[in-house]
């Protein structure tokens, strides 16, 4: 891991990476304004709606998990249950290694870069090979994704064809017509003789005892689909009740992530292959893993992070996600959400820092479909950090004693009227910013790095009490 | 009867704004408003709440419903500020005992440019050469206090003025008050793409509604020699209606 001061700056300097992005970003802002504006009556009503399902799935989680998995294996599906990510991987170790197998193919899944599986397999001699195009890019690249919808949109079609010239020994293209042809060529060689496909899970349904995965290219259905066995993972915070709950969702999906109406894939999988069926696998299991969300569950707030649906509206529309790039965040979920989830998954020690990467503007908060009030959590995070919270996640124990000592100061002086109005009209601003601030932010030196700063003319209290029809008490 | 309303300055206005601080209140005296100062009056505790010191957050504005206490609208001349005590203090003192008196405290409190437009619902004859500016809003103005179409309206009451939108106007301009000085680089960098957007509609004047994204955008602005200025809301509304040049 890299300082973030460091990684910081690397990012900021890496211009190609912000255009692209900047770009990218105004591009599916645009795109998810115009959906709601031409194709919704009621979009407010739909986040209400999913607000509800999803907190009714939420508070009975327990109930939901136990009907799934009844139902599911009547369905013909195995149901795993794993508690931390080494288990999650374990246990899709465990299949391939009672298959013999030592490839499998995945389609996108978030849950999956969470849980380490790549590295975990590969550690063990086997290969996970990616399918999803920005997947399958940066795989090729030894990058992660730098964004949970679209893992490749730091790179433009230029990159992407030096990239396949490199890596695939293709003719260096730069059209995405022909880009797609050369992934389609290199992925249907690797699906050839495929026996194991694994897939994430965009909502689990309890009552139905099957899953839905939505996608846009068709490889993830290859994948759940062509070979003998399909492994779907899935938190287990994304099971809800019904289908009609699963569906809300859907229709709030896709117009936030990309602007489309809906996905150009819908995959709802019941189970393995019955008789008579023609195609589909011979067997599919699902991965049900914890990974702290039942500590989440259990905080008086930061459950409603639990709602989310993975869409990535709140990073598009971040202002400092498209300065810095996913990356940054050093943790696989970036952007607001991964400020929230960051530190209640891997720990506040290990991602506390990112929480600096917020200036609560609260545009995440307005555009979440699910409506979870991302800006209020992030505060709430920064408290846990410095030492206020009451059930703070695992590993926040260490303190700024400086800037604690700085802040107790200020309030000193805000609850004392005499004492800061002394120190107000006697120094200018920033002169009393640092005295009260020094030691823990060096204020003035950062904020003149990059702007002129105020000329101080006046005091205030005496000019207020010269104008006329003012009561001064 | 004569309105009385409590005029709540801001430590940003006390410290460093105080021409604006002024200029809002001879904006409420223009309407025959009798104007309170409060001289204990301190901070809203915004940088401490932001920066997740809640503890201290909530002695501050404890000592901000004490000290305000007679029942008179608080007007806020910054959409940020307002935001905080109207709105934010409801989420701090969520389990508060003391939650019901906060309550009555932030019912109280209003932007003023929300105050002018829809309390006073103020005319204007606006005394200025023709002139074209663009706006930035602030965030909390924008998504908490909801007080930027007050703002705006208060700017197109004036015949000669055309506001320009900007493009991307809804994208925050990187002060974030402490964010400003934790992260400068990158809240630089949103500066900068702030300005960027400015730019591209050609417009030379900035008006804005708060001071800490004035000093921001405007400070950077001077940094880089660029000819276009930022201007705080209420210096340009006295400006344009009693005839003086900018
Ligand atoms: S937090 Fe909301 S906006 Fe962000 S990814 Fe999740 S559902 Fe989408």
């Amino acid at each position: 891991m890299k300082a973030h001061e460091e990684i910081v700056n690397i990012k900021l300097n890496d211009t190609q990476m912000r255009e692209n992005l900047s770009n990218a970003m105004h591009t599916l802002q645009k795109n998810r304004f115009k959906v709601i504006e031409d194709k919704f009556q009621d979009w407010q009503g739909l986040r209400n709606k999913a607000k509800q399902a999803k907190n009714n799935a939420l508070m009975s989680l327990e109930e939901r998990l136990v009907e799934f998995e009844k139902n599911a294996t009547k369905n013909g599906i195995k149901v795993h249950w794993a508690s931390s990510d080494e288990d999650a991987c374990e246990l899709i170790y465990e299949i391939m290694k009672e298959n013999n197998i030592s490839k499998i193919l995945k389609g996108k899944s978030m849950a999956s870069e969470e849980i380490g599986l790549n590295h975990y397999l590969e550690k063990k001699g086997l290969k996970a090979i990616e399918t999803d195009l920005g997947e399958v890019i940066i795989q090729l690249d030894g990058e992660v994704p730098v964004h949970i919808v679209v893992p490749a949109i730091h790179k433009n079609r230029y990159e992407i064809g030096k990239t396949f010239q490199e890596k695939l020994g293709a003719e260096l293209e730069s059209e995405p017509e022909k880009l797609n042809a050369i992934a389609r060529k290199y992925l249907r060689d690797e699906f050839e003789g495929l026996k194991l496909g694994l897939s994430g899970v965009n909502f689990a349904m309890s009552r139905e005892g099957a899953f839905w995965l939505i996608e846009n290219e068709g490889n993830g259905r290859m994948c759940t689909t062509a070979p003998d066995i399909h492994i779907a993972l899935c938190g287990i915070e994304k099971v809800m009740e019904s289908f009609e709950d699963a569906a809300t969702m859907v229709h709030l999906l896709t117009p936030s992530a990309t602007g489309q109406f809906i996905p150009t894939y819908n995959n709802i999988i019941t189970g393995p292959r019955k008789n008579g069926d023609l195609d589909g696998p011979k067997e599919v299991h699902i991965v049900l893993f914890d990974h702290h969300r039942s500590d989440m569950l259990a905080h008086k707030d930061y459950y409603e992070a639990l709602r989310c649906i993975r869409c990535g509206a709140c990073m598009n529309f971040c202002p400092v996600y498209d300065k810095i790039g996913g990356h940054s965040y050093q943790t696989i979920y970036p952007g607001p959400i991964g400020e929230v989830i960051s530190p209640n998954l891997f720990g506040m020690d290990k991602t506390g820092d990112i929480l600096n990467f917020c200036s609560l503007c609260g545009r995440c908060s307005e555009v979440c479909p699910v409506k979870i009030p991302l800006a209020d959590l992030i505060r709430k995070l920064r408290c846990d950090k410095v030492g206020q919270g009451e059930n703070p996640p695992f590993g926040a124990n260490e303190h700024n004693k400086m800037e604690a000592f700085a802040f107790s100061s200020f309030a000193n002086l805000a609850t004392n009227g005499n004492k800061w109005r002394f120190s107000l009209s006697k120094g200018h601003y920033f002169n009393w910013f640092v005295q009260n601030f020094k030691g823990s932010l060096p204020v003035i030196k950062k904020w003149s790095a990059f702007k002129e700063l105020p000329q101080i003319k006046k005091d205030l209290y005496k000019e207020v009490q010269n104008i006329e029809g003012v009561i001064y008490e | 009867m004569m309105k009385k309303v409590y005029f709540y300055a801001t430590c940003l206005g006390t410290a460093a704004m105080q021409e604006t601080i002024l200029n809002a209140i001879k904006l409420l005296r223009r309407e025959g408003v009798e104007v309170i100062f409060k001289k204990n009056q301190t901070c809203c505790s915004q940088p401490s709440f932001n920066s997740g010191y809640f503890k201290e957050s909530k002695r501050v504005a404890l000592y901000n419903v004490d000290l305000f206490e007679k029942d008179y609208p608080i007007v806020v001349p910054s959409g940020s500020c307002a935001g905080m005590m109207s709105h934010d203090y409801l989420e701090l003192f969520k389990e508060d005992s003391e939650f019901e008196r906060v309550k009555e405290f932030s019912s109280r409190v209003t932007e003023l440019s929300q105050y002018l437009d829809e309390v006073l619902k103020v005319e204007y004859e606006d005394k200025g050469e023709p002139l074209k500016v663009t706006w930035h809003s602030n965030c909390h103005a924008l998504r908490i206090q909801k007080s930027i179409e007050a703002s705006k309206n208060l700017i197109k009451k004036l015949k000669n003025v055309e506001l320009v939108n900007l493009e991307y106007e809804e994208e925050c301009c990187g002060f974030g008050g402490t964010f400003a000085v934790k992260e400068p680089e990158i809240s630089n960098a949103m500066a900068r793409a702030k300005i960027q957007d400015i730019q591209n509609t050609g417009v030379k004047y900035l008006i804005s509604g708060d001071g800490g994204c004035l000093l921001n955008i405007d400070g950077t602005m001077r940094k880089m020699g660029l000819d276009v200025r930022g201007l705080h809301l209420y210096d340009f509304l006295l400006k344009r209606l009693e005839g003086v040049r900018l």
